[in-house]
């Protein structure tokens, strides 16, 4: 049999992935987190001295800590197979990709293992989000400098 | 299937209660003398949902909630509407904040019954809080 | 390329353990011993990977009755880079070693060279076998265990077991090795390693069809063929494959797979079991022991392994794949 033969047999073997199913479920895990998120800013709009402004920053921590704790218990891995972006998207999955790498690597030490790996699934993420922060706020800043658009 | 059933019908029942039990929205506090007046001037706005003004002297702090799909915009309003007081109220301190936060506390003002001095030292303390960043 | 052994070299015992979550096998009644700590209470999984692939070792020892003094050879392998764990068990065990790696396919690989050993005369006892772990593997090839990525319905999932055989002269009333074939690298461009049966399936047909022709038999010589770790997908594309090169479908009811059946049909475990450890838990613990009780007479045992490495696929490569085949015989 020819490559190309094999090819079109495995094309014809293997599933599609349930794109469908997927989103619905990603939606509903991803909502369900937001979900769970504002309920923790409100509390900290509730009972403590955050505004909307400010109740971002004690919310993602929360929310992180809830991830280390699914991580931690082998959970979040669980609802990640499940919800796939929807769980991966969230802050609650960047937790997860440092939090994780952090348990793996425990066994090389703290300095080379925990402290040389922590950002090994998660560096991207603040690579990426960085530099596509930078290009926002670049076109923005050309965009209302050229008066399309106001601050 | 039955669990997820009876999770489905809670929702519903919760969504159907809360949607009787509407408080009132608008809502003026302190000084009574012209809130069918600041009534009026919010309902002119139509991306207002809720509000809640308390006032004291010449300090009035306007806070409101805006409708869901108008958030986009939230920034923005803010500024016109504080605008438009500032121009409707040229002697009056005037400060309008559409956070959470501050139309939560202005609303426990009232259900504190707080009173004159009280009212304003909580708009100052308010209008400190509302521009605090990060 | 076929070897046909003259003196058809033993399997004296078989010595499988396994990780907890293998108690779900089907296989599990027949494995000798199952840990409950899959660390087996080691500080790290690598650790708990050399305990395992000792108590393996050990324990086909045992069966045979034989004290690792008199055992000449030690020849096995695992996935972990530089394959430390068997190294490292070569060195508690104090055997004259050798590691072998083919991947999953080093289950046979390292039988083969065993049974060679002792065609040779070199060698009385031997030890061959492989292992995986499925902690240190997954950490290696994929992401950290308790990272949520999804998988796609084509992975498999990586089996914690070892597998031994005692490999001795040849004996009537034992099932025999009388011939393997080494497999070529086989790559037909599969380049997903979360669909490795897709990579494999090619490099187990080549090795079953020129096994079947050097041999001259045909299917139905044979009360089994039993593929490594295809993975559901993997079986269904090289039945396709022997479909489309005139095999009868009746006659393709012979082949199975280890890693398809290894968890049953749990969707949780998506397209199988792979690992080195799942090919070698099945051949030397299920397979021998089957043989033994007179229920097959002739198998053709097939290991395949992808040859890829966490940097080949994040460089592009595509998936080369081999497949290593032992025929034992039963009298």
């Amino acid at each position: 049999m020819e490559k190309e033969q094999y090819q079109q047999l495995e094309q014809q073997v293997t599933p599609k992935p349930p794109y469908l199913k997927n989103i619905v479920k990603a939606f509903f895990v991803g909502g369900i987190i937001c979900t769970i998120g504002q309920a923790v800013s409100l509390f900290y709009m509730t009972f403590f001295n955050f505004t909307e402004q400010t109740a971002g920053n004690p919310t993602v921590a929360t929310m992180v800590f809830f991830a280390m704790i699914l991580t931690g218990l082998g959970l979040y891995k669980k609802i990640g197979q499940f919800g796939g972006a929807g769980s991966a998207v969230p802050v609650t999955g960047f937790g997860n990709a440092v939090i994780s790498a952090a348990i793996e690597h425990k066994s090389e030490g703290y300095v080379l293992g925990v402290g040389g790996n922590l950002f090994k699934l998660a560096g991207s993420v603040v690579l990426f989000g960085v530099v596509s922060a930078f290009f926002v706020a670049l076109i923005k800043y050309i965009l209302v400098t050229l008066g399309v658009v106001s601050w | 299937m039955k669990k997820l059933q009876t999770v489905l019908l809670l929702l519903l029942s919760i969504s159907i209660i809360s949607g009787c039990t509407d408080k009132e929205k608008f809502i003026v506090y302190g000084s009574p003398q012209n809130e069918e007046e600041l009534k009026a001037v919010l309902k002119e706005e139509d991306y207002v949902e809720k509000t809640t003004v308390i006032q004291h002297d010449d300090k009035m702090l306007v806070t409101v909630q805006i409708k869901p799909w108008d958030k986009w915009k939230k920034a923005k309003l803010e500024k016109k509407l504080q605008k438009k007081f500032d121009e409707l109220y040229p002697d009056k301190e005037v400060f309008v904040s559409a956070d959470y936060k501050i139309y939560y506390e202005a609303n426990k003002v009232k259900k504190d019954g707080l009173e004159d001095e009280e009212i304003s030292d909580k708009i100052k303390e308010l209008k400190k809080l509302a521009k605090e960043e990060a | 390329m076929v070897i046909i052994f003259q003196t058809k070299p033993s399997i004296l015992a078989g010595g499988v353990v396994a990780g907890p979550l293998e108690k779900r096998s089907t296989f599990s009644q027949y494995f000798d011993a199952i840990s409950e700590d899959e660390r087996w209470q080691m500080k790290t999984n690598e650790q708990g990977h050399r305990k395992m692939i000792q108590e393996a070792c050990e324990i086909a020892m045992k069966k045979a009755g034989v004290k690792n003094l008199e055992v000449d050879f030690f020849l096995g392998g695992d996935l972990i880079n530089q394959m430390t764990p068997t190294n490292f068990a070569a060195r508690e065990l104090a055997i004259s070693f050798i590691g072998l790696f083919s991947a999953c396919a080093t289950s046979v690989s390292s039988v083969i060279i065993a049974s060679l050993l002792t065609e040779l005369g070199a060698s009385n006892f031997s030890i061959a076998g492989a292992s995986s772990q499925h902690n240190a593997v997954e950490r290696q090839f994929r992401y950290p265990v308790n990272y949520g990525a999804q998988k796609p319905a084509t992975a498999q999932w990586t089996v914690t077991a070892a597998g031994f055989a005692l490999i001795g002269k040849h004996n009537d009333n034992l099932p025999s090795i009388e011939a393997a074939t080494i497999g070529k690298v086989i790559d037909f461009g599969m380049d997903d390693p979360f669909h490795m049966g897709a990579a494999m399936a090619p490099a187990a047909f080549q090795t079953i069809q020129s096994h079947l022709e050097k041999r001259k038999q045909k299917f139905y010589n044979y009360d089994l063929i039993l593929t490594g770790d295809l993975g559901q997908l993997g079986l269904k594309l090289l039945k396709g494959m022997f479909a489309e090169s005139g095999v009868k479908q009746e006659e393709l009811t012979l082949i199975r797979d280890a890693g398809t059946e290894f968890y049953g049909q749990d969707e949780a475990f998506q397209s199988g079991a792979s690992g080195a450890g799942c090919s070698a838990a099945v051949f030397y613990s299920y397979i021998d022991q089957m043989m033994r009780a007179g229920r097959y007479k002739r198998v053709l045992l097939v290991a395949t392994g992808a040859l890829l490495s966490p940097l080949s696929y994040q460089q592009g490569e595509t998936i080369p794949c081999t497949a290593h085949a032992i025929e034992i015989t039963m009298k």
